[in-house]
């Protein structure tokens, strides 16, 4: 293993380099990952995603409903959504089940919130409470894709990657769009996908669900080859570009190839900067758990995702999950395992946010906490878990112009279904496109003949929780 | 009464004839009841209002009388003096699909209101428009829109220069050019047309030998033999094929699980089979839209036919949707999507939702051309619904063999379950068993997870571990176990259930079992004796992930009797698995069952394996489609008779077999000389895989949205001529290539034509990802001549992560969707999940970083450099000289000399040095076009 080039050693080659060489090149304009002005006024520059894989169950955490206590046990009907979907049927008799963590109101706003997440407790006065979600899709699989893409099935950019076509990124030397650690399921690289936008807009992956933490690197940016031979062998390659240059004047589409080395080496020296934890102080490393058991892997994402955010990336997404076809939070039988992922999640998620908030970044960043679906109040199958609910759930959203210690909409007494100012999926991508300053209508992209927007035909912008 | 009688007054002064029957009352209440409720809920979406802002929703307007008489995509939204049947009331009671306002339901006395409303008749002063009208081009005016009119050799056109055009296609190009006071480019020189030829006909660089051979040969058919060798060549179909695979949005996998599409390289090979062959387009089109209808001369076309079939069924469907009415449509939407994207140049699936807004495609045509595909099968239904391989028809003596080794199989497995009840019977079976003796992973009842009371008992003394657990027979309904495994390795596992039997117990416990594809409940019959070494039933096999699902919940609901559960067991069934967890069984197996199964086990390894090819079936019964109003499979309205495109039908419309989907006659129907968009289409795509963009450059919308032809006689005359030399691909890319047009140099732009739209000059091509890699891999010397068949490892569970490592030519790598090669990745290919007929051009960073860093172009430059040192060259000039050739395919410049030179005098080692500068040129802008 080879040291890595250092920065300065790049900088000197890649400055002032193909740019300038290529006469008349592409100017910053014609960048399409140039930060572009948002048409709307911003309340957001930035989006960080906690992808919560395989459905946190609402009325264990944040949706507190008595009447679960109460009717514990009995068998009473409901219209559960995998039933109607398989049979038609609707109202079959279901077990209730209690929620398995003491609620408690918390903070000054008073909201209500569960013992499963004790650490994230202590914030809720920065949450905006969204009770009343509701999405398409009662597989995983349909449901994740609709979460990323807007679609349950057919082949659509993800929200990432409308949201760097609609602003660009505010550092060209970093991607754009990164999510760390996917899951290679239900629907694996299409969720984070530019589809049939350009492909720079296309999600940068970061690791992988599940694998090492530390392995978690941008593909390509390490080189087998010796120090020397890299650098011999990009100021031979940029030598020969300048003579194809010369031999092609005004060539721009091979101006355009060599100015991507020249990104392609900034990249290679700013990367790994931001990807190092080790900078980070030892205060700083423990308010997100690292290198504490249940929280280091988790903790350090987190901390990766603010280190980006705060180098320009635009959006990134934090995956807590894996590559299997029932993923990490999707407890169809033992509920109990639920408290596992917590502990692995909640000091974390505490920590960026007070993190983000200390440094001042969480008044324009979009912190989401969300996931494909929420789960059923009654046992599976009078088991001990619960199943997966598309008609109501709970997420929340932290800063970027959210109201604070805010909570929106309900389900009905159960849990069971969004009944108050429901709020479509749709509708809460749109609200987010709009803090961002991006009209969910207006951004469209024109494909085989038609406009697509993240929305598709839908979307509102719920007013009620801007600030 | 005052309030009333101005109110009266008004109504009289708004409206005349349509609300005259409407009373003073009935007024008052929709005034004071019903209006001001449509005002703050309803007409944001619906009204004139919305329709101007773009924010009409359904269709419908609840601003007037009108609006609603008339109402929206779902027909007339209230009936007066009918709530029961008014779609208004429904949807507002959150009946049905729509629920409104969606926002949250309104309260009980509202929606009362609006029943007594409607109920008296529904009075409603308001006037207004009606929501619906056409928004796109009828069907009448879109006869005459250019793509729908018949196809017509057009006149030869005069050119003011006689000597330029070598053939017909060229005067089309030189008559435009005079037109606008351009002239042509000059020719390209020879070393770069016969680059160029190469890499548009069989995808890979000329050696500098052929490049000598070429330049030396002063015969003027010289270029022309070249041609027709290229297109003899087998590397002609892997590069044209893979164009169509292009269009077909070929996978070997789906991205649901990474599910592996073992059957898909069959399509493949026969794809680039077909360009070789020359197969007749408008039979390529047939087989692959209808080949298991067409008829067959003899056994192998009948294979053919079937692997064709394989383009209706490669969609990446979310197999997982739970509601299989949307999946059918879903799958449904896919197939037509291809079909009219790819064959037609059409965008038909807009027309699913609602009449086409741009294009004259009505959305009764949309359900027309849905029916025939709903009479196909493309998957089984189950919680993950599975594709379909159908067996492939043998030669006769093969298919005997088959048929023999099958019958022995039925034998065999007959008389291992007549054995296997034998040994059951058995006393040995009898009494305790102690946990770690049972094989597999046992879960006991007393590690289960209990809901309700469940009783302990050993009475019967048959149990494994400590006793078994009964319900009692009460709290029917209110009791569950679930046995929870922690598997050591994802695969395939036998499930079973030890209870304990009597006469008294539950005739039908279900007992349900959750796997990675889902849950299954199987009624299990506690009176009976346990089937399998007198204690267990089997539930069945499933497969489990690591760390994923794996847990059987026995539930005494709908039960009558006791319901007892002793354990669950899980054996795994991949053999290494089996052999490293499971302890030895203490209960042998009787030596004649094992021998059985022995032999059973030893003839399915050697015994004849029956092909099998991806492909679609009919329907057993076959119907019409509704017309689903918005789209939803919930909301169906009129039938819509299976038919095609009414637009670009010229004359009779084909008529629907009654027995059939009707495949077979949209398939003749698109691979008609007649349909005017089939040939032009094919056309148009050929120029643009040649020429770089195509004369419609849009090449998959041929809609009123896509481009128009810059060229409509020339693109005419090559679909006429496409079809009178028998639908011969080979022959409409020889014409093109002989052209003039396409022997000229790239020159530089022309201010009067920057796009080249006119064609007066070669476009500067970008290379495919495939090309790139094929040629590396080439001048590398490592290219293998490999072809065809199954390039994956035959047991590969999933696509995840799966890394192709093999030098094979690209066209053979697996086209996983969840694991494309990082090299296609990198480099724009193509999305395997929608119609591409034009690929993406980008230019980013990650290219670069793959270029510098990856281990690929760093091994090839490595042999590559190690090949040139190998080869007898008389100093680094003549080394650097044969470098360029290789790669760039010229010479090169005295500048670019003299930046080797040095590059090479700082270098220690000569085979890093010229690795390294193979990297460099491989990485260079200038290998990644042709010129």
């Amino acid at each position: 293993m080879f040291l890595p080039i250092s920065r300065r050693e790049w900088l000197t080659r890649t400055g002032c380099g193909f740019g300038a060489l290529a006469l008349g090149g592409l100017t910053h304009a014609a960048n399409p990952l140039t930060a572009k002005k948002p048409p709307l006024p911003a309340k957001a520059k930035r989006i960080i995603f906690l992808f919560m894989q395989g459905g946190v169950s609402h009325v264990d955490s944040y949706d507190y409903k008595p009447r679960l206590e109460k009717d514990d046990g009995k068998q009473m009907p409901f219209d559960d959504a995998r039933n109607i979907a398989n049979t038609g049927t609707k109202g079959t008799n279901e077990r209730v089940m209690k929620p398995l963590w003491k609620f408690a109101q918390h903070g000054k706003s008073g909201r209500w919130a569960s013992d499963l997440f004790p650490e994230t407790n202590a914030h809720v006065d920065k949450l905006c409470f969204v009770h009343s979600l509701h999405t398409e899709g009662v597989a995983h699989g349909p449901a994740t894709l609709f979460l990323h893409c807007g679609s349950t099935n057919f082949v659509r950019p993800s929200f990432g990657s409308w949201v760097v076509y609609g602003l660009g990124s505010e550092n060209e030397n970093l991607p754009g769009f990164v999510s760390i650690a996917p899951s290679s399921g239900n629907g694996g690289p299409r969720n984070y996908g530019n589809a049939f936008l350009p492909a720079i807009y296309q999600g940068t992956p970061l690791g992988k669900a599940g694998g090492a933490i530390t392995d978690a690197t941008i593909r390509n940016l390490k080189s087998s080859l010796s120090q020397a031979d890299q650098l011999s062998r990009f100021d031979l390659l940029k030598d020969l570009h300048a003579e194809q240059l010369k031999a092609n004047p005004g060539d721009r589409e091979f101006e355009a190839v060599a100015n991507s080395y020249e990104l392609g080496g900034r990249l290679q020296s700013n990367a790994p900067d931001v990807l190092d934890l080790s900078k980070e102080t030892a205060a700083t490393l423990k308010l997100y758990g690292v290198n504490e058991k249940p929280t280091d892997t988790f903790g350090r994402q987190c901390l990766m995702a603010r280190r980006l955010c705060e180098a320009g990336t635009r959006f990134v997404q934090v995956t807590y999950g894996d590559s299997s076809a029932n993923p990490a939070w999707d407890q169809h039988s033992d509920l109990p395992k639920h408290g596992v992922h917590a502990k692995a999640t909640d000091k974390p998620v505490a920590g960026l946010l007070a993190d983000l908030a200390q440094r001042g970044l969480l008044e324009d960043t979009i912190v989401w906490w969300g996931m494909e679906f929420g789960r059923t109040p009654y046992a599976q199958k009078n088991g001990t878990g619960r199943d997966h609910n598309p008609g109501g759930f709970t997420s929340w959203v932290a800063g970027g112009g959210f109201k604070p210690g805010h909570a929106h909409g309900a389900t009905d007494d159960f849990g069971a279904a969004a009944v108050t100012d429901k709020v479509h999926l749709h509708d809460l991508h749109a609200t987010m496109l709009h803090q961002l300053g991006l009209d969910h209508e207006k951004l469209t992209y024109k494909y085989a003949g038609r406009d697509f927007r993240l929305t598709d035909v839908s979307g509102n912008v719920i007013r009620e929780i801007r600030s | 009464m005052l309030r009333l009688a101005s109110c009266f007054v008004l109504f009289f002064v708004s409206c005349e004839v349509v609300c005259a029957a409407d009373s003073p009352q009935q007024l008052e209440f929709f005034e004071s009841k019903i209006r001001p409720v449509l005002v703050e809920h309803c007409v944001r979406c619906h009204s004139d209002a919305a329709e101007s802002a773009k924010k009409l929703k359904g269709g419908l307007k609840l601003d007037s009388k009108a609006g609603w008489q008339a109402g929206g995509d779902s027909g007339p939204a209230v009936l007066p003096g009918k709530p029961g049947e008014s779609l208004l009331l429904k949807s507002l009671k959150y009946q049905g699909d729509s629920h409104m306002p969606p926002e949250g339901q309104l309260p009980a006395v509202v929606i009362a209101d609006f029943e007594t409303w409607i109920k008296a008749g529904a009075a409603d002063p308001r006037i207004g428009t009606a929501g619906k009208k056409q928004i796109g081009m009828s069907v009448a005016e879109g006869k005459k829109f250019w793509a729908y009119l018949p196809v017509k050799a057009p006149a030869i056109p005069a050119t003011a220069d006689k000597a330029w055009a070598t053939n017909d296609l060229d005067r089309f190009i030189l008559v435009k050019l005079e037109a606008k006071g351009l002239k042509p480019s000059p020719d390209a020189d020879k070393a770069t047309l016969l680059r160029r030829l190469y890499f548009d006909l069989i995808g890979l660089p000329p050696t500098p030998e052929e490049v000598d051979a070429f330049v030396a040969d002063k015969d003027p058919k010289a270029f022309e033999t070249r041609v027709d060798q290229l297109l003899a060549r087998a590397e002609f179909g892997e590069r044209w094929g893979r164009y169509w695979l292009d269009v077909a949005r070929y996978a070997e996998s789906l991205t649901l699980r990474g599910f592996i599409l073992k059957e898909a390289w069959r399509y493949r090979d026969y794809v680039i089979d077909s360009f070789n062959v020359d197969r007749r387009f408008d039979e390529f089109l047939k087989e692959q839209i209808a080949g298991d209808l067409m008829k067959a001369k003899n056994t192998e076309e009948r294979r053919r036919q079937i692997i064709a079939t394989a383009f209706l069924a490669m969609g990446n469907h979310n197999l997982e949707e739970q509601d299989k009415k949307v999946l059918r449509m879903d799958i449904v939407d896919e197939m037509l999507d291809v079909v009219s994207k790819g064959l037609l140049g059409q965008t038909v699936t807009c027309a699913r939702c609602h009449d086409h807004k741009f294009d004259p495609i009505p959305t009764k045509d949309y359900y027309a051309l849905a029916g025939i595909f709903r009479n196909v099968q493309a998957t089984d239904d189950a919680n993950v619904s599975v594709w379909k391989d159908v067996p492939l028809p043998v030669e006769p003596a093969l298919e005997a063999e088959l048929k023999k080794y099958e019958t022995q199989i039925a034998a065999l497995v007959a008389k291992i379950a007549t054995a296997k009840s034998q040994a059951a019977g058995k006393p040995g079976a009898k009494g305790a068993l102690a946990i770690v003796d049972v094989k597999g992973i046992a879960i006991d009842d007393s590690q289960a997870k209990k809901t309700g009371e469940w009783r302990n008992s050993s009475s019967t003394g048959t149990y494994i571990g400590a006793g078994y657990v009964h319900d009692d027979a009460a709290g029917k309904g209110e009791k569950t176990l679930t046995f929870t495994a922690e598997l050591p390795a994802t695969g395939q596992y036998e499930v079973r259930l030890a209870y304990s039997a009597s006469a008294s117990r539950a005739a039908n416990t279900p007992v349900t079992v959750f796997g990675a594809d889902g849950e299954k409940t199987i009624p299990v019959d506690m009176r009976k004796d346990p089937p399998v070494e007198g204690r267990y039933v089997s539930l069945g096999e499933y497969k489990f992930e690591k760390g994923g699902q794996s847990f059987v919940i026995v539930s005494n609901e709908g039960t009558k009797g006791h319901v007892t559960a002793d354990a669950v067991v899980f054996i795994s069934l991949d053999k290494n698995e089996a052999k490293k967890d499971e302890p030895k069984p203490k209960v042998v197996e009787p030596d004649a069952l094992k021998a059985l199964q022995d032999e059973l086990k030893k003839l399915q390894s050697t015994g004849p394996k029956r092909p099998l090819a991806l492909s679609v079936v009919e329907r057993a019964k076959m119907e019409e489609a509704k017309i689903h109003i918005r789209g939803l499979v919930s909301n169906q309205g009129a039938v819509a008779p299976r038919g095609v495109l009414q637009v670009a039908t010229i004359g009779e419309a084909p008529a629907m077999p009654k027995n059939q989907s009707g495949r077979l006659e949209l398939a003749e129907w698109i691979a008609s000389a007649d349909n005017p968009l089939t040939s032009r289409v094919f056309a148009n795509r050929a120029w643009h895989w040649l020429f770089g963009s195509g004369l419609v450059r849009t090449v998959d919308n041929f809609g009123t949205t896509g481009e128009a032809p810059s060229h409509p006689e020339l693109l005419d005359h090559l679909a006429v001529q496409f079809i009178a030399e028998g639908w011969s691909v080979k022959k409409l890319v020889r014409t093109m290539v002989l052209s003039h047009t396409y022997r000229q140099s790239t020159g530089s732009a022309n201010p009067a034509d920057v796009e080249n739209r006119l064609f007066g000059r070669a476009n500067h091509k970008r290379l495919d990802a495939e090309v790139i890699r094929d040629s590396m891999l080439s001048i590398s010397g490592s290219l293998s001549d490999a072809r065809g068949g199954a390039t994956y490892p035959v047991n590969l569970g999933s696509d995840y992560g799966y890394k192709a490592n093999d030098n094979w030519r690209s066209v053979y790598l697996p086209v996983f969707r969840n694991s494309l090669p990082e090299f296609f990745e990198a480099f724009d290919f193509a999305d395997p999940s929608v119609v591409v007929g034009a690929r993406n051009t980008s230019t980013v960073a990650p290219q670069a970083l793959f270029m510098l860093n990856n281990p690929f172009p760093i091994e090839q430059s490595k042999l590559a450099g190690g090949n040139l040192l190998k080869l007898s060259l008389a100093n680094d000039d003549a080394r650097i000289t044969h470098a360029y050739r290789l790669t760039l395919g010229r010479s090169p410049t005295d500048g670019e000399r003299v930046v080797v030179q040095k590059y090479l005098k700082n270098q220690n080692s000569q085979p890093e040095a010229w690795a390294g500068v193979f990297q460099s040129l491989f990485a260079s802008a200038e290998f990644r076009f042709a010129k």
